[in-house]
């Protein structure tokens, strides 16, 4: 099956989905991945944001983040799960 | 009598907060860094006739200069160079965690770690190697419960043993013969240190070398973190070399 890549804005909630790779510049790509939020992690999206933010499952932590840093994380969800 | 300056560092809900509560007890105030809304608590605790001034750093994920809260943090461990870093680890969440840790330890600043959250880690079914995990990161680790308040004596205790340049203790409840607090592996087995691989270190190790060779910086800064971070291009770490 071809993977599917998107932002993670427009991933299904409630699916297991994996991180594939992260857009913008070092300092955010920094910033994401010291969040747990680099590539190869699989998360979930509990709550889809814009208006207000997103909420993403990582292991058992649950962070809020923007939509402007939800559209960097290029995120799949088929072809795995 | 010293007075030994403990930065407490760690990611937020990691229950830095709670761990600081419960070593300085109510003794603590609260202090503003100048020009900014993030707050600095500095609190003190005495041990074994030894006053300890723990000084609570802003949560942050990492140590770059993303945010305000990021760059207090750097800038006190840097300038500053607290003795002891203690950094408040969520057990539960430790592969994140450790990315901050990582950051520490290539500061050169001996660490002492708190498995913070362990209640809840076991409650999941972790079971985390504390004697693995120590050996690998080269510092101190005291599993602790921060709100039931276990692991205190045991954290106060690492403090003073890492600050008197003692061995680092193998994990939880282990001790050695030479200090009591160990298993008798000493510091001299050198600092923490990542393998960057073969196609990044022998860049990196030149660079440090040279950074070492240059007593102006040398004398200031740890030369493997310089290192790093001109590799990552880091605006901070150019201009700190760009002033001497």
């Amino acid at each position: 099956m071809k993977t599917n890549v998107m932002p993670l804005t427009v991933a299904s909630p409630n699916k297991r989905i994996k991180i594939i790779s992260l857009a913008g510049g070092r300092g955010m790509q920094e910033r994401l991945i010291s969040m747990g939020l680099g590539p190869g992690a699989e998360i979930e999206v509990i709550r889809k944001g814009a208006p207000g933010p997103f909420i993403v499952a990582v292991g058992e932590a649950r962070l809020a983040i923007g939509a402007g840093m939800a559209q960097k994380i290029m995120v799949s969800d088929n072809g795995m799960y | 009598m010293k007075e030994i300056i403990v930065a407490v560092a760690g990611q937020p809900n990691s229950g830095k907060s709670t761990i600081f509560n419960m070593l300085t007890g109510a003794r603590q105030h609260v202090a503003n860094y100048p020009g900014v809304t993030v707050e600095k608590r500095t609190g003190k605790y005495s041990y074994k006739g030894n006053t300890v001034t723990l000084v609570d750093l802003p949560g942050t994920y990492s140590l770059t200069s993303y945010s305000q809260e990021e760059r207090i943090a750097r800038d006190f461990l840097l300038h500053e160079r607290p003795a002891v870093v203690l950094d408040i680890v969520d057990a539960a969440n430790l592969e994140r965690n450790l990315y901050l840790t990582f950051q520490l330890g290539e500061m050169g600043i001996p660490l002492v770690i708190a498995l913070n959250m362990m209640d809840v880690a076991e409650g999941r079914g972790l079971k985390i190697d504390t004697f693995k995990l120590s050996e690998l990161l080269r510092a101190t680790i005291v599993a602790t419960v921060g709100k039931k308040g276990k692991g205190g004596k045991e954290l106060k205790e690492a403090i003073l043993n890492t600050y008197k340049g003692g061995h680092f203790r193998m994990g939880y409840g282990d001790a050695c013969e030479s200090c009591g607090a160990c298993l008798g592996i000493s510091r001299e087995k050198g600092h923490f240190r990542v393998d960057y691989g073969e196609k990044l270190e022998p860049i990196l190790r030149p660079l440090e070398k040279m950074l070492s060779e240059d007593p102006k910086i040398s004398a200031r800064y740890p030369a493997r973190w310089l290192a790093i971070k001109l590799m990552e291009n880091d605006s901070e770490a150019h201009r700190l070399v760009g002033l001497l």
